[in-house]
């Protein structure tokens, strides 16, 4: 018992197991079919908890699969559900919002009477929007691609909410971008070669793959903000 | 015990940690489900003949190219899983393949533009969600009382794993959707196009033998 590994074992099958057994209860008590598929979600969260209980390096690799399979499982049930709504609601035609279009502000939709056109709501979103993909930049790698992507959504969704187009220059610049993403994701695959085959030249190969990943990952994770306007 | 329930073990393929093994036992299990997924390659679907309520003429449901393509694309991937159960000798990697299998089985029927299939493989899914804590958590149990998962090694380990033992059947029943749970997966069969729906049947069949020979010999 010198492991302190050894101890948690018994904790966390308990903790497992409960949330497991209180999670099905919850399903039981449940009437939406929505909440009860979220419910169900939340038993394969414990399923990990119990293989995270194992506390070994094979038990780090098990866990992966458990989790794509779990997800796969959650895509498919929920797939089924879309379509369910579909068929449900085939009759009355139901109108579709963009992402994040019902945050409008009121200013835009008329229910507002005074005009309050702020400088800030124009402003601020550009200036987070550049904060954030210069700090990406300079991160560079997967994390710096994620977070210039967060950039981007935020400001396409930010113009969203104010009820404005994003500007055709800065459309064509994303577009761009995209089509570099190819190219990238070849500086990515030959930089990571590198590294086996030519050991001396890492830093070289770390930076190639590195750059290569932010811009594919920053252009890639940008266009969800992107869906939508496309005419 | 382990050899005479699978008979003679014709040799192994080792892919690092996940070992398949051709014994007399997987490889009809495995032949018989490549052959299915052949036929299911190969047919075209049925056409039903549905008698309607309160009128004279009956009403021809067809399957339309779209939806069979899907259906089909879905049936071979769970045949393939099939097959891949039957050679496995890794416990978790059969779990993953029962999981598998599970998904196939929603993704046949969610094509259907039905109302009560889909309500009925709605079910269907979430208990396939919620059977993954069982089999997935027995694996990890067995995992930390034995050190390994291969079922070469385990028939060797002198432990009592009575308790996993159940909870994986559990698991395993509530994946393939079998008796306790055959309600929600019986509304499944009635949905047009035959063999793709005889896959589902085959599927969960072979894997509840295939389980009772894991669950005997280790």
């Amino acid at each position: 018992m010198e492991n302190i590994i050894y101890s948690l074992y018994h904790p966390t099958m308990i903790i497992g197991f409960s949330v497991g057994i209180l999670s099905l209860l919850a399903i039981g008590f449940q009437k939406d079919d929505l909440h009860a598929l979220i419910l169900a979600d939340v038993v394969e969260c414990a399923m990990l908890v119990i293989i995270a209980g194992v506390g070994t390096d094979l038990a780090e690799a098990l866990i992966l699969p458990g989790l794509v399979v779990s997800l796969a499982e959650l895509l498919a049930v929920s797939e089924v559900l879309i379509t369910r709504k579909h068929i449900q609601s085939k009759n009355h035609d139901s109108k579709k919002f963009k992402l994040f279009e019902e945050f409008k502000l009121p200013l835009h939709t008329g229910e507002l009477k005074y005009d309050i056109e702020m400088e800030v709501l124009k402003t601020s979103p550009k200036f987070f929007a550049i904060i954030l993909i210069v700090y990406g930049a300079i991160l560079s790698g997967f994390t710096g691609g994620a977070v210039i992507a967060t950039g981007l959504l935020f400001y396409a969704l930010s113009q969203r909410v104010l009820g404005l187009n994003i500007s055709d220059d800065v459309k064509t610049l994303w577009e761009g971008m995209a089509g570099l993403s190819g190219v990238a994701w070849a500086f990515w695959i030959f930089g990571f070669l590198g590294f086996f085959l030519f050991p001396k030249y890492w830093l070289v190969c770390l930076l190639m793959s590195g750059l290569g990943l932010v811009i594919k990952v920053g252009s890639k994770l940008g266009l969800v903000g992107y869906i939508g306007e496309v005419k | 015990m382990i050899s005479s329930i699978i008979g003679q073990l014709f040799g192994i393929v080792p892919f690092g940690d996940i070992v398949f093994g051709f014994s007399e036992f997987s490889i009809i299990g495995f032949v018989v489900a490549l052959i299915f997924t052949i036929v299911v390659y190969l047919t075209k679907p049925e056409k039903q003949l549905e008698a309607q309520k309160f009128r004279v003429e009956d009403k021809l449901e067809v399957v339309s190219l779209e939806e069979l393509k899907i259906r089909r694309m879905m049936a071979i991937v769970c045949g393939i899983a099939t097959a891949g159960a039957m050679l496995t000798y890794d416990l978790f990697d059969y779990a993953l393949f029962l999981t598998l299998v599970g998904i196939a089985n929603i993704g046949i029927v969610s094509a259907v533009k039905k109302d009560w299939v889909l309500n009925a493989s709605y079910q269907y899914g979430l208990i396939a969600m919620i059977a993954t804590l069982p089999l997935f958590g027995s694996a990890g149990m067995i995992l930390a009382k034995t050190g390994t998962l291969s079922l070469f090694e385990l028939p060797k380990i002198p432990t009592s794993l009575l308790f996993e033992k159940i909870i994986f059947a559990a698991g395993m029943a509530g994946e393939t959707g079998i008796a306790p749970f055959y309600a929600s997966k019986a509304e499944m069969f009635r949905a047009p196009g035959s063999p793709y729906i005889l896959m589902i049947h085959l599927s969960s069949l072979l894997l509840i033998v295939r389980t009772v020979e894991i669950l005997l010999t280790i």
